[in-house]
């Protein structure tokens, strides 16, 4: 897809959760149903399958969806899902989340762990990217099991990069 | 009757008889008419010999002896072609020792000559294969080692993703995640 047309949908999508007033919550769930998405082989597989009709892939997505994310986020994921965009669900998501954050004048910090932070780590980290960046962050964390323990965290350009996987890359290298 | 029967009768009378027969006189002599009687019935007789068939004698006589001397002139021609092709094979026997010992000179000298290129050849080929040999020997303890060194890395590598897995319990996975966050947030505007 097209920027143009992947910035068309992350500006609809983010103008309907703005308009609903779940801006925060729908961005969120977004964000982490498009991670989830680029992690699973089958589930991409399953939502981008011209073969399988769109009704039925949007059956899907209220299944994986209905009752643990608000509607707004599974009629907006179903609507992109349906139009037959759901290969650009993540990046779409990603300009919305860039757009949400934009809107606030934050920058967004994708933060990839082996595993989940509490909410007091979530704080404390999101201050001290603050404090290293200079720049108002807002905290996007993602599961990562790749990344096998510690810590990677990208703001724009810029990467911090402390995971056991990157030591080991490497470690590797040197060997 | 004939000449020579009236010549012998006539004789006959000279001759002296003794009633027995006609004896001569002389022991060794015949009687002198039967001699004059006999040597012109020889004369006669040789002089028809020589009149009629002279001519016949000496035609063959010169014939054979032209006969003769053609053999003899074949003879020595046919001396002279064979003492002449004796020359030409004894020159050409000549010609051939010559020719042999150029040959074999030739031969020799060829032979010198390739044994002193095989030597040469054989000594630079000995030369190159050494050389080959040893730039192999060189690549192959390369290729050896860094085949080593990439069997080392990788079961180092297995190695480490297994005993990194194993290690990395929850504790871990905190002091990792309390120690990234302590260090970014003593760090100041710099981020890397």
């Amino acid at each position: 897809m097209s920027d143009a047309r992947i910035q068309g949908y992350s500006r609809a999508l983010f103008e309907i959760a703005r308009a609903e007033g779940t801006l925060d919550e729908v961005e969120d769930e977004l964000f982490r149903f498009a991670r989830s998405y680029e992690s699973s082989e089958e589930l991409r597989t399953a939502l981008t399958d011209d073969q399988v009709p769109a009704e039925k892939r949007q059956a899907i997505v209220e299944d994986l969806l209905g009752g643990k994310a608000t509607s707004t986020t599974t009629q907006l994921v179903s609507m992109v899902v349906g139009s037959g965009r759901g290969r650009d669900l993540p990046a779409i998501v990603d300009q919305l989340v860039q757009r949400a954050a934009g809107s606030k004048d934050l920058d967004v910090a994708e933060v990839r762990t082996a595993i989940a932070l509490t909410a007091d780590q979530q704080a404390r980290l999101k201050a001290a990217l603050e404090n290293a960046t200079g720049k108002s962050i807002s905290l996007k964390t993602v599961v990562d099991a790749s990344v096998l323990g510690g810590i990677v965290a990208t703001i724009g350009d810029t990467v911090i990069d402390d995971t056991v996987r990157t030591r080991i890359d490497q470690l590797k290298s040197r060997l | 009757m004939s000449f020579l029967s009236t010549i012998s009768l006539i004789a006959a009378e000279n001759v002296p008889n003794d009633g027995v027969g006609s004896t001569s006189l002389n022991p060794i002599l015949p009687p002198i008419g039967e001699m004059i009687i006999g040597s012109l019935a020889s004369i006669i007789v040789f002089s028809l010999i020589v009149k009629f068939a002279g001519p016949t004698i000496k035609k063959s006589m010169s014939d054979r002896t032209a006969r003769i001397q053609k053999d003899l002139d074949d003879s020595a021609a046919a001396a002279s072609a064979a003492e002449a092709e004796a020359s030409k094979i004894r020159a050409a026997k000549g010609d051939i020792d010559a020719e042999r010992s150029r040959l074999y000179a030739d031969a020799d000298t060829q032979a010198e000559a390739l044994l002193a290129d095989g030597r040469v050849r054989i000594d630079a080929e000995m030369v190159d294969l050494e050389t080959r040999a040893e730039a192999e020997l060189v690549s192959a303890a390369g290729r050896s080692g860094d085949e080593l060194r990439a069997e080392i890395a990788r079961y180092s590598s297995g190695a480490i993703d297994s005993v990194v897995n194993g290690t990395l319990d929850n504790a871990a996975h905190q002091d990792l995640i309390e120690s990234f966050i302590a260090r970014v947030g003593s760090s100041t505007g710099a981020a890397s």
